[in-house]
């Protein structure tokens, strides 16, 4: 009976975009658009040292500067960035914050999205079920970070970067900005001026870090942007493990996220980053709203033996563009980069990553797996390169697209820079849609065209799947059906 | 923005730089501080060209000027020549050609240089008719300090074939690209080409393939070498138009970094628009197989003699595809010179 059940869910589910509903919440706004003032406001209300608004000032300026990149294969209309929020937080009480004085207006829609805000209902799970530490940001504000105290037992500090400014201002100024600086790109600048909240992690040497940590990242006020911030640093010999989500409202206007991700890794530290990203794509039939995801993620391997691992699901947004890179500074550091990226309806999807080869015996491998459906695009861009002293680097690519139907696109951009004679490139794409034969044994099996789809489908993500943590996989399994719902037929 | 019309007008800015992506590995803005005169008008004795015992007839060009035309019916075997005297200025030359439907013709084109600095661009546009079947080989011996551009047109008929071998030894700054507008229907593509790069040379070989409609097949494979601090270039683009189904493309780009100070770029791009397609791309790079070249040196080979060896089989495979018998013996020959000179 619980297959027949879990059947009807997954039908259920398929029906729409499930996190699409809005929450009414008491919120605060900074007012539209973005100047000088707009940034000390959010200084201000995140009540930061003086030289945090320095910092931010110094990249509003210089974003002033910037032109907005255009060489990506997506195309939108221009943004007015005069007509958003750059800051919007549910309305909080005094005093320090505690889940028992959380919203329960909160709770409840995390609750709604199936995320575990209370250590007691993760613990009363099934037994020796893996237990996972939440910060949860919702707008522009975390509102509860979990197990905080049991991870500190283990000097791991987790908690959100606002907090973090006031607590351990020491490693946020050391460490921020170091990966991706302020004026690295246009989006990364934008979000170093008004950047709101976002996760802070820091696994001293040599600690295994207890739980997974995860973020979970909730968009719900009307035309405004999330601007999130995170920064992970593992010092010697420290591993961690990093889960991300993120999901919006269903809405007509296109709402606009740049976040910056920098993780820092020390001699042998390994951090092992997962991404579920399910934006509101906008509207499938006919493509208004949904999120524009730009965003910049970059690991500095500076330890040798450092080893990073990227993995993500890309379901959502209409339009991404995001590149997870590695810089292999450290001897014999490794990174690696997973990927499934779906587009359906009229989403837009330029995604890859960059393994910059700089120490000597660096490892990478990619493995890229691109689905376009409806009338979406889906683009793979990359670059492997290795620098005169990365001897002995070495770097697999696998780049595989699948297409379902005739009016989508699916491309395959990489560049690889060899500049040594003692590394070895492989790269290797190819381009197909599913294959008749296969659809027609499916079917002749018994198996609905839909779910005949979504086993291929599987089969073809599957090396990617296998890297993601447990809940996630599955998770994520569910979620590569949903999004290619109604593509074929 | 070419190198012809930034010799025509002396404009600079016309130069493509690093911004543009298409020329991000090719920088001739960078390169080139000033528009340098027209080349000299040459008059001498012109040395005999290396197709010239193959061809039927030949087509001569020296620094831009037509020297020579071929007739009408000459053959079917054609040498067209580039010959820049290495006097220092710049020249363009442009050329049309056009193969009528079910002919057949084999274009043994050479671009040779002089010792000497000179700018030299070369626009090709190639129309094949319906049915008819096309082979070119081109073989580009530049001087170090040249800066060659040769830019070929090809546009293709229903059911034409063509193939096209291209075989460089660099430049200061050079490139050949070759755009094919493939309209499928049976038409056939193989473009392949050979680089052997060393000193400071430097070798761009750009190709674009557009499938424009149904049933279209192309081959790719393009192998290279590049040693001492040579840099070697390998862009392909191949474009799939929405509704043009069943196309089979392949495209294979391996290439061999023989010192620590030689580099190679490669940018293989699919861009496809149609669902009913099977389209692949492989890129390598790397060093010679120390086994190998270990198994021949154990057998008394010196090591120079065996890298030489092992390169000539790596690049071989490219060789060995070339249908023209005379060709392929002298392309084996180029890569033989020119590696016993390397090594």
């Amino acid at each position: 009976m619980a297959a027949v059940k879990e059947t009807i869910d997954t039908v259920a589910s398929l029906e729409k975009y499930e996190h699409g509903f809005t929450t009414e919440i008491d919120q605060e706004f900074a007012p539209k658009g973005l100047s000088e003032d707009i940034v000390r406001f959010i200084s201000a209300k995140k009540d930061e040292p003086e030289w945090m608004l320095e910092w931010r000032l110094e990249a509003y300026r210089r974003w002033l500067e910037l032109e907005e990149p255009t060489w990506a294969k997506v195309d939108y209309p221009k943004i007015d960035y005069q007509d958003t929020y750059y800051y919007a937080a549910p309305k909080k009480k005094d005093g320090p914050k505690s889940l028992d004085e959380v919203d329960p207006e909160l709770l409840a829609v995390y609750e709604k999205l199936g995320i575990p805000l209370k250590e007691q209902a993760v613990l009363a799970g099934v037994e020796g079920a893996p237990r996972y530490a939440v910060d949860a940001v919702f707008d522009s504000v975390s509102v509860v970070t979990t197990f905080k105290k049991e991870l500190a037992q283990a000097g791991v500090i987790f908690c959100s970067m606002s907090e973090a400014i006031r607590e351990h201002p020491e490693l946020v100024r050391q460490y921020l900005g170091s990966v991706v600086p302020t004026s690295d790109n246009y989006f990364a600048c934008l979000n170093s001026a008004v950047f709101s909240d976002g996760s802070f992690v820091y696994v001293p040497p040599g600690v295994r870090c207890p739980m997974e940590l995860s973020t979970y990242f909730r968009i719900n006020a009307k035309d405004s942007g999330q601007f999130e911030r995170t920064l992970i640093i593992a010092d010697k010999g420290a591993y961690v493990s990093y889960l991300e989500g993120c999901t919006a409202p269903m809405r007509d206007e296109n709402q606009l996220h740049a976040a910056v991700v920098e993780l820092v890794l020390l001699d042998d530290a390994e951090i092992k980053y997962s991404t579920v990203q399910n934006w509101y794509p906008g509207d499938p039939e006919t493509g208004k709203g949904g999120i524009y995801n730009f965003v910049t993620k970059r690991a500095d391997c500076r330890g040798d033996r450092s080893k990073v691992s990227w993995t993500q699901v890309e379901t959502g947004s209409a339009i991404t563009w995001k590149y997870p890179s590695c810089v292999l500074r450290g001897e014999g550091s490794s990174g690696e980069f997973y990927s499934i990226a779906v587009t359906n309806g009229h989403q837009q999807a330029d995604t890859g990553t960059k393994m910059i080869h700089l120490g000597a015996n660096t490892k990478s491998r990619i493995v890229a797996k691109g689905i376009s459906a409806g009338k979406s695009t889906s683009t793979y861009r990359g670059l492997v390169s290795a620098h005169p002293k990365a001897k002995g680097a070495r770097n697999f690519t696998q780049c595989d697209s699948l297409l379902i139907g005739k009016t989508c696109a699916a491309h395959t951009v990489p560049y690889i820079e060899a500049r040594n004679g003692q590394s070895v490139f492989e790269h290797e794409a190819t381009t197909t849609r599913l294959s008749d034969d296969q659809l027609f044994y499916c079917q002749q099996r018994g198996l609905s065209q839909e779910e005949a789809v979504a086993l291929l489908v599987n089969g073809f993500v599957k090396d990617v799947l296998q890297q993601l943590p447990m809940e996630f996989a599955v998770e994520a399994q569910k979620l590569v059906a949903i999004s290619l719902e109604g593509s074929v037929g | 923005m070419t190198l012809a019309t930034a010799l025509k007008t002396g404009d600079l800015t016309q130069l493509p730089s690093r911004r543009d992506e298409d020329w991000r590995w090719t920088d001739l803005r960078g390169l080139i501080r000033q528009v340098p005169p027209a080349s000299p008008a040459f008059d001498g004795e012109v040395e005999a060209g290396p197709f010239d015992a193959l061809a039927d007839d030949s087509i001569l060009f020296v620094n831009g000027r037509q020297r020579h035309a071929a007739t009408q019916g000459a053959g079917e075997t054609i040498a067209l020549r580039f010959v820049s005297t290495g006097e220092g200025g710049g020249h363009a030359a442009s050329y049309a050609i056009v193969v009528e439907p079910d002919t057949t013709l084999v274009l043994l084109e050479s671009h040779e240089g002089k010792a000497g600095g000179y700018l030299s661009d070369v626009t090709l546009d190639i129309a094949v008719g319906e049915g008819a079947r096309v082979e070119r080989i081109v073989l580009v011996e530049d001087d170090a300090e040249a800066v060659n551009v040769v830019t070929a047109e090809v546009d293709l008929a229903p059911g034409a074939t063509f193939n096209q071998t291209v075989l460089t030894s660099g430049a200061r700054r050079q490139r050949i690209e070759t755009r094919v507008n493939h309209p499928g229907a049976h038409a056939q593509v193989r473009l392949d080409g050979a680089y052997l790069l060393d000193g400071q040379r430097h070798a761009d070989q750009t190709t674009i393939v557009t499938h424009g409609g149904v049933d279209g097949v192309t081959s790719q494979l393009t192998k290279g070498m590049a040693t001492d601090q040579a840099r070697g270039v390998f862009q392909g683009r191949i474009v799939v138009a929405p509704g043009a189904d069943q196309t089979d493309a392949r495209m294979g780009h391996h290439a061999l970094i023989l010192s620590d100070k030689a580099e190679i770029d490669a940018k293989p791009e699919l861009l496809i628009f149609a669902d009913d397609v099977s389209c692949a791309h492989g890129n390598t790079i790397g060093a010679l197989d120390e086994d190998a070249l270990f198994y021949a040196e154990q057998r008394g080979i010196p090591e120079l003699e065996a890298k030489a060896m092992l390169t000539q089989a790596f690049v071989g495979e490219v060789i060995e595809r070339i249908e023209h018998e005379g060709a392929r013996e002298i392309a084996a020959a180029w890569v033989a010179a020119r590696l016993g000179r390397i090594g």
